[in-house]
Order: C-alpha cells, then structure tokens, then sequence
C-alpha cells in the first residue's frame, strides 16, 4: 500500500474542544490540563493528513455507502493534554476483502497513526473501517 | 462490576464528533441517508463517541489512573435517542467493558487497561506492540 502514503497532519486540542466533546458524551469535566483519553482517537483521524472519507474515495472504496468502524486499538505513552498541538502520522497497515453477513463482502481498512509533539510520541492507534463492496 | 448510562444518545452531538474527526459519512448527520443506507430512521452515532462512553464508565470507576492502552471491537450501531449502558467487570485494573443498547443488545466490547506502573512496557512508554 506504499503507493498511498498518506500526508502528516496536525491535530490542535484546546481546551474549548475538548470540554465540548465532553459535554456532547456526558463524560466529567476536566480536571488539570489531561483531555478526555478518546481524544488520541480522535486526533488520529481529525489530524489525520486526509480526511478519511477522502482517502477512502481514492482507494476506490464505498465510503458514502455506510462506512462503519470496525475495530481499534490505542496505547497510550503518556496523556493528551489540552491547548497542545499534535503531528499526526499515518499509514495504511492493510486493506483486505472479507465476507460479510451485512453486506455479502466488506473492505476492511486498517490504518496505523502515531500522535506526537515535541519529537515525544504520546499515543498510538490502529483502526479498521468497514465498507461494502459495491459491484 | 461498574455502571455509566446515558438517557437518549443526542443527535445533535454527532455534527460535532464528525467536524473534530473529519469525517463527512452522511450517516452520522442526515436521517435520511442513514435509512437509505439500511441504518434505520435515525442518525448513527460515530463509533469514537460509543468508546467515550466506555472511558467514561472507566474513568468515574477508577478516578486517578491513566488509561494504558484500549482495544475494541465494534459489534453495532447506537441511534440518536437510544439509552446506552456501559458496564465494565475489574480485574486488577483491566476492565472488560462493554456497551449495550437498551434493553439488552451489545454494541461494543473493549479491554481497558489501567493498571499502575509500566511493567509491561516495550522500554518506549507503551505497553503493546502491534504487529
């Protein structure tokens, strides 16, 4: 998949982001500088340096025909804290064709981002997206 | 055995979950997309948002531990107005957790890892390799 190199992002998150994502999922309020720990997820696609729907389309995949995700994995270095500015590097780990009881066969994409700043690594995440084939 | 519910998933939440993620798949914004694309008559939360429902379970369970490391599988979809559950079983700071859609359909099962120290350390601050 190495044709496909997927541009390093940034990712900001500030404090104001954060105590709406928290007020959007009932999660408590923040105490310190420390964000909610979904964040790693979601600076890993929102910094991604594509957006996703786009990479998807230009892997040839159904994005907009009801793209799920699928599975994930985090490891977390150290907090994401608020008002903090995150380089986002990604790349695609697989893409493989299975069978599907939803939608007869499925694309799963996975895809491997590393969130840092400062050159100090503070998470890691892999995610799968899940999209019918569409003949 | 811990508990975190929330009464009605809010729909208007997901626009802000789909602009901090990037992600412009209609069925976390438009009714209608989602029911032509098999969803049913309501938006389809973003799965990011069902796993902050389970850190939150965690979190209020264990207040003061870092979250280590999550792994999840996303078995379903939460609509906009469902009453979720979460509940996580402990052992020595791992919590096997899960979301259920209310009245009994899971939706998503995690492994948070909260443990103290690093004992399980690659020697670069994370617990687990992935292949």
């Amino acid at each position: 998949m190495s044709q496909f190199a997927i541009p390093q992002g940034r990712f900001h998150l500030s404090a104001a982001l954060d105590d709406a994502i928290r007020r959007s999922c009932a999660a408590p309020a923040r105490d310190g500088e420390q964000a909610h720990p979904i964040f790693a997820f979601v600076a890993a696609l929102g910094g991604l340096g594509v957006r996703v729907g786009d990479l998807c389309r230009g892997l040839g995949l159904a994005f907009d025909k009801g793209a799920v995700l699928g599975r994930c994995w985090i490891d977390y270095a150290a907090p994401l804290t608020v008002d903090t500015g995150y380089d986002v590097a990604a790349e695609i780990v697989a893409l493989e064709r299975k069978a599907s009881r939803r939608f007869g066969a499925a694309d799963h994409l996975t895809l491997g981002m590393t969130i840092g700043t400062g050159g100090q690594t503070h998470a890691r995440v892999q995610l799968t997206t899940i999209m019918p084939v569409v003949a | 055995m811990s508990e975190w519910t929330l009464d009605g998933v809010p729909a208007e939440a997901m626009a802000l979950w789909c602009a901090a993620l990037g992600d412009d798949n209609a069925i976390h914004l438009d009714p209608a997309a989602a029911e032509a694309l098999g969803f049913g008559p309501r938006t389809v939360n973003p799965g990011p948002t069902n796993l902050a429902y389970l850190l939150n379970m965690a979190m209020e369970a264990a207040p003061g531990r870092q979250v280590r490391s999550v792994e999840a599988a996303l078995l379903g979809n939460v609509l906009a107005g469902d009453t979720v559950v979460a509940r996580g079983t402990w052992t020595d700071g791992l919590c096997d957790a899960e979301l259920v859609v209310v009245p009994d359909r899971a939706v998503l099962k995690a492994r948070i890892d909260m443990t103290d120290g690093r004992e399980r350390d690659d020697g670069k601050g994370f617990c687990h390799q992935r292949p």
